[in-house]
């Protein structure tokens, strides 16, 4: 098809050709198409078949009103044509089709709309139930449009960015920049977001005169150069709007064009004020075959000849109801469109210079006239005009009908933003009766149609969202108002619903196939209220949202009722508003984690590394993943961990104590210079939550350490048990500033007396002490003798920047002695072993401090101190029907049962929190939460594994710990 | 979220920083003398008011301060002054 050239409207570059396939067909578009575009332009007029009946559907709009143009693209199903723009390569495949668009085997549908009346499926399909089965997956074959393939993977790159302004417009049609500009203009930062890839609304394809002399487009064009060179504007193109918020949040994507980083970008935008300037869309025209491909709305006929140079077709009929398609008739008549009619629904009030246009044309122009029928079995080829009551009528052959019952306006952002709409009668708009907070309407949504209203009428909501943000405009409010009044207000709006038709093929929602007489139907069958009908007929449940049936759908239902029109109530709009990709909500996924200093090194090492919570660690040394050999090296030599996940605390000042009382279970105030001091702290339910050791650095000021787990939530949880007491301490999280090295072995001295001068002998530092000294002269230490895996074992805490440093001095030093790595699961398995706990791997959420068996941590003659869970350790204490931990050894020690398994008889009676097969004591061993009456010594207990087919596994309740029971070897 | 709450150090902030700390319901109670039910009045009891109630938040992803405000929980919104609206 050839296109036109020389209009300065156009916004296509005819010097650069783009490629792609169509059906496999290798077709050619240019830069600056929409996918719709390049395919009109190709000759395609049937773009995919509908829904039930599988009727032909074609180009009807242009901002994705409907789902008549959606296909698939790249293997992406249900995406908008008219929305996206042409790239190079791109692959189409049409929609829900049976062979081809043109010859779809499935056509015949279209005859059998008698046998599919309103909600047929609820109704029909159950009787008797034993059809169901069958019936749903007939129904599931022939439900949806698009076909996506389960492995498919989204291609491309999602970001999300969370921008902060005074004042969001949207829109950037004439009204909405009119408002950005008045609104900067008061020194305010504005975000103005548009649907289209360029700013200008409807101005932007008109060559009508804005009354100064210069065209709509060109005053457009001016406008939008004005706003992107303004400084205080932050313009998103090519940007839909899909959530408005209460507080002003706005939420919205952007399509990336070539260059941008991103396919799609999800925004949320946080305003003080909005100004909501959508504009309007057509109304469709509701007759016989009324999407028959060769109807069109009046803005995507014009727009297809202005803004992409492409004619819309030989012989037009126009059916309308609004001076702009007046407009369009002569200006299509004057690019070389031959137009046959223009058909008015209106009697009187048209532009008197617009009609005199059309009679200089020679365009013959019908008042009260209103299309009823079009023709053609696949495509229109004439169509039907009648006189509104269908008393006369007419035929005119044609191959485009330009139909538009009117206006209406895009209230989607307001109903979001919770404005009650309500009918007016002279524009027949859905608009609000009152605004919510902060939020301003602009343009043609008021019913306008004069430039300068609409211009004057964005100005006048700038001002207002200016005084919303606090300025003080009250000159220029004035200004702007008495502006806007002596300019021409709302015009009428036409206030048609049907023309005078049957509706057996007048179709109200193309997306889900739903005529006037499935309306009907639903009315008869007692539907009475416009919310139920919609969800009986599914009108306005499609792809395009409410775009097609939103304006119409109440209005017939209000007629049908035979009230007044001023009850029509518009159904309730959801965000999103626009069908968005998961992917792009989804973002880009930053998955954050962090790393310990020795990572690298441990990973050189073989360590396997895995995520754990916040983390990556090194989980084993081998690929042996039961561990034997880092598990026996550590109880015969010494290993060396990377404990550098714990949390590390400094707390300090005056009231450092009470706080330290507050939280932990035990009496803080008896920690012994020089020593470590074990306790736990819990919740107000007194379950334990976290474990550690603490110790006093000086007067006032003490380091500890939680579990791993505890790290980033303990500062929080600290201040929050302390926020009514006003005490003067001060924390400091230094679990990132400390690594840790866990050295622990019979050997372990020797390599530590290797490479300090500091005197590490049982007597100099006993169990449970805490020595600071240097290693090697150089490197400050905090030494703490733990025992957490049952061996002689030295915790060493290093600033990060040493850690590395220390690692390798320690590797170094301990080749003589057997020195290698051990991993989180080696340590898992030595300190079951020692029945020594991990919180949130013995316990769950509501395990006591007694259940677990560390009730001898509290210390409960300190309630002066209102300890974090004293008062509820003092009621469970002895409560009966607790789950309490205990050790068990396996009957059978060729089976060691998952984690997790469960504890049964007649019931759930507890489970295994961790169990392994022990090479220090050969054969399996574990500990469980069990029911109390279970937890004396030598019960059996039965194990219920995953998949066991009802073979349970039996255990006995043994005394911990299995290893070393009197401690002798974490204290030589 | 909608939510944007003031923290009196950073000031007005995105709600995504902060974390929720509770009704409002005065310091700890005495261990003396204190039944189980009293306890469990002030520790899970919650008044779940339909409208403006004062609360606790703590700037976890800013200052770390934990501090009292008036949110409306009905449109979800902070309330600048409660004396005027309830």
């Amino acid at each position: 098809m050839k296109r036109l050239e020389n209009l300065p409207t156009l916004r296509i570059h005819p010097e650069k050709t783009l490629r792609f396939e169509y059906r496999k067909k290798k077709l050619k578009g240019l830069s600056g198409d929409t996918l719709a575009s390049a395919l009109y332009a190709n000759g395609i007029r049937i773009f995919s078949r509908s829904l039930k009946y599988h009727r032909p559907r074609g180009l009807y709009s242009l901002d994705g009103e409907s789902s008549n143009t959606c296909m698939q693209v790249n293997g992406i199903p249900n995406v908008c044509t008219e929305t996206t723009l042409l790239a190079d390569g791109m692959q189409l495949e049409p929609q829900n089709i049976s062979g081809s668009p043109e010859w779809d085997m499935k056509g015949f549908m279209d005859n059998l709309d008698w046998a599919m009346p309103a909600g047929f499926y609820y109704r029909s399909m159950h009787k008797p139930a034993r059809i169901w089965p069958i019936a749903l997956k007939q129904v599931r074959k022939a439900a949806g449009l698009g076909k996506i393939s389960p492995d498919f993977q989204m291609p491309g790159r999602y970001d999300e960015i969370y921008p902060t302004a005074d004042v969001c417009v949207i829109g950037g049609g004439p009204a909405g920049m009119s408002a950005a500009l008045a609104a900067a203009e008061q020194g305010l930062r504005v975000i103005l977001l548009e649907i289209r890839p360029w700013l200008g609304g409807f101005f932007d394809y008109r060559t009508a005169d804005n009354g100064n002399g210069t065209s709509l487009a060109q005053s457009a064009r001016q406008m939008a150069q004005q706003v992107e060179q303004n400084a205080s504007v932050r313009v998103f193109t090519h940007t839909t709007v899909v959530g408005v918020y209460n507080n002003n949040l706005v939420t919205a994507f952007q399509k990336g064009r070539d260059g941008d980083s991103f396919e799609e970008r999800y925004l949320e935008i946080r305003a003080t004020s909005v100004v909501v300037a959508s504009g309007c869309i057509e109304r469709p025209l509701l007759f016989d075959n009324n999407e028959r491909p060769g109807v069109m709305q009046i803005g995507c006929a014009q727009r297809l000849a202005h803004t992409y140079g492409l004619l819309p077709g030989k012989q037009a009929v126009f059916s309308i109801g609004h001076d702009l398609g007046l407009e369009a008739a002569v200006d299509l008549s004057d690019l070389g469109l031959a137009v046959a009619c223009v058909a008015d629904i209106r009697e009187d009030g048209q532009d008197p210079v617009l009609l005199a246009a059309l009679k200089e044309r020679d365009i013959p122009f019908l008042r009260g006239w209103v299309a009823t029928r079009a023709q053609g079995s696949k495509t229109l080829n004439k169509v039907t005009l009648a006189t509104k009551t269908g008393t006369l009528t007419k035929e005119f052959a044609c191959d485009l009908l330009v139909a538009s019952a009117g206006m209406t306006p895009l209230t989607g952002p307001l109903s979001l933003a919770q404005a009650k709409l309500a009918y007016e009668p002279y524009t027949g708009f859905f608009i609000p009766k009152q605004l919510p907070d902060k939020v301003q309407v602009a343009g043609r949504m008021l019913g306008l149609n004069s430039p300068a209203s609409i211009e004057a009428s964005g100005q006048l909501a700038g001002v207002i969202a200016a005084a919303d943000c606090g300025k003080s405009v009250e000159g220029r409010l004035q200004e702007a108002r008495a502006q806007l009044n002596q300019l021409p207000g709302p015009d009428q709006g036409c206030k048609l619903v049907t023309a005078p038709v049957q509706g057996r093929k007048t179709f109200i929602c193309f997306d889900e196939d739903t005529t006037i007489k499935n309306v009907k139907q639903a009315l008869e069958m007692g539907f009475d209220a416009t919310e139920l009908i919609k969800r009986f007929t599914a009108a306005g449940t499609g792809p395009g949202q409410a775009g097609i049936p939103g304006h119409n759908l109440p209005l017939f239902v209000a007629q049908y009722h035979g009230d007044t029109q001023a009850t029509a109530m518009p159904t309730t709009m959801r965000a999103p508003l626009v069908g968005t990709f998961i992917a792009t909500y989804a973002g880009s996924n930053h998955d954050m984690c962090k790393r310990t200093p020795v990572h690298e090194s441990q990973k050189n090492a073989g360590g396997i590394i895995r995520r754990i919570g916040v983390w990556e660690r090194a989980r084993y040394f081998s690929e042996d993943l039961s561990c034997r050999e880092e598990i026996e090296n550590v109880r015969q030599n010494v290993g060396l961990l990377d404990a550098s996940t714990l949390g590390k605390f400094r707390l300090w000042g005056p009231d450092a104590l009470k706080a330290l009382q507050r939280v932990y279970v035990s009496d803080m105030s008896k920690i012994a210079d020089g020593k470590v001091r074990y306790s736990a702290m819990c919740n107000d339910d007194g379950c334990i939550i976290d474990d550690g050791v603490v110790v006093k650095k000086a007067e006032n000021d003490y380091y500890f350490t939680t579990s791993t787990a505890r790290a980033g939530a303990t500062v929080e949880w600290l201040r929050y048990h302390t926020r009514y007491d006003g005490w003067r301490f001060h924390m400091v999280n230094l679990t990132d500033a400390f690594g840790v090295i866990n050295m622990a072995g019979p050997n372990a001295r020797k390599v530590l007396g290797k490479v300090t001068d500091a005197d590490v002998s049982d007597a100099a530092f006993p169990y449970a002490g805490y020595r600071e000294f240097m290693i090697q002269d150089t490197i400050p230490v905090r030494s703490m003798r733990l025992g957490f895996v049952g061996e002689l074992s030295f915790e060493l805490h290093v600033p990060s920047s040493y850690m590395q440093t220390l690692w390798d001095i320690l590797l170094d030093a301990g080749k003589a002695f057997g020195i290698r790595h051990f991993g989180l699961e080696a340590q898992n398995v030595l300190r079951m072993e020692k029945a020594h706990l991990i919180i949130g791997s013995e316990s769950e959420q509501r395990t006591t401090l007694h259940d677990v068996g560390l009730g001898f941590l509290w210390d409960r003659n300190k309630s002066d101190a209102k300890t974090v869970g004293a008062v509820a350790l003092k009621q469970t204490e002895n409560q009966e029907d607790r789950l309490k931990l205990v050790g068990f050894k396996m009957e059978d020690p060729s089976r060691t049962p998952k984690d997790g398994s469960l504890i049964v008889d007649s019931r759930i009676r507890g489970h295994v929190c961790i169990a392994r097969h022990s090479f220090t004591l050969k054969e399996p061993v574990g500990l469980a939460l069990v029911d109390a009456p279970l937890a004396a010594e030598g019960t059996r207990l039965q194990i219920y594994e995953d998949e066991c087919n009802g073979q349970h596994l039996h255990a006995t309740v043994v005394p911990t710990p299995f290893y070393d029971p009197e401690g002798k070897q974490l204290k030589m | 979220m909608a939510l944007t709450l003031t923290c009196p150090v950073c000031g007005k902030r995105n709600g995504y920083e902060f974390r929720y700390g509770g009704e409002e319901k005065g310091p700890r109670p005495d261990e003396a003398d204190l039944t189980p039910q009293a306890w469990c009045e002030y520790v899970h009891m919650n008044k779940c008011v339909a409208g403006i109630q004062k609360e606790w938040w703590c700037h976890k992803d800013g200052c770390g301060v934990w501090f009292t405000t008036h949110r409306n929980t009905t449109c979800n919104l902070e309330v600048d002054t409660p004396e005027a609206q309830s």
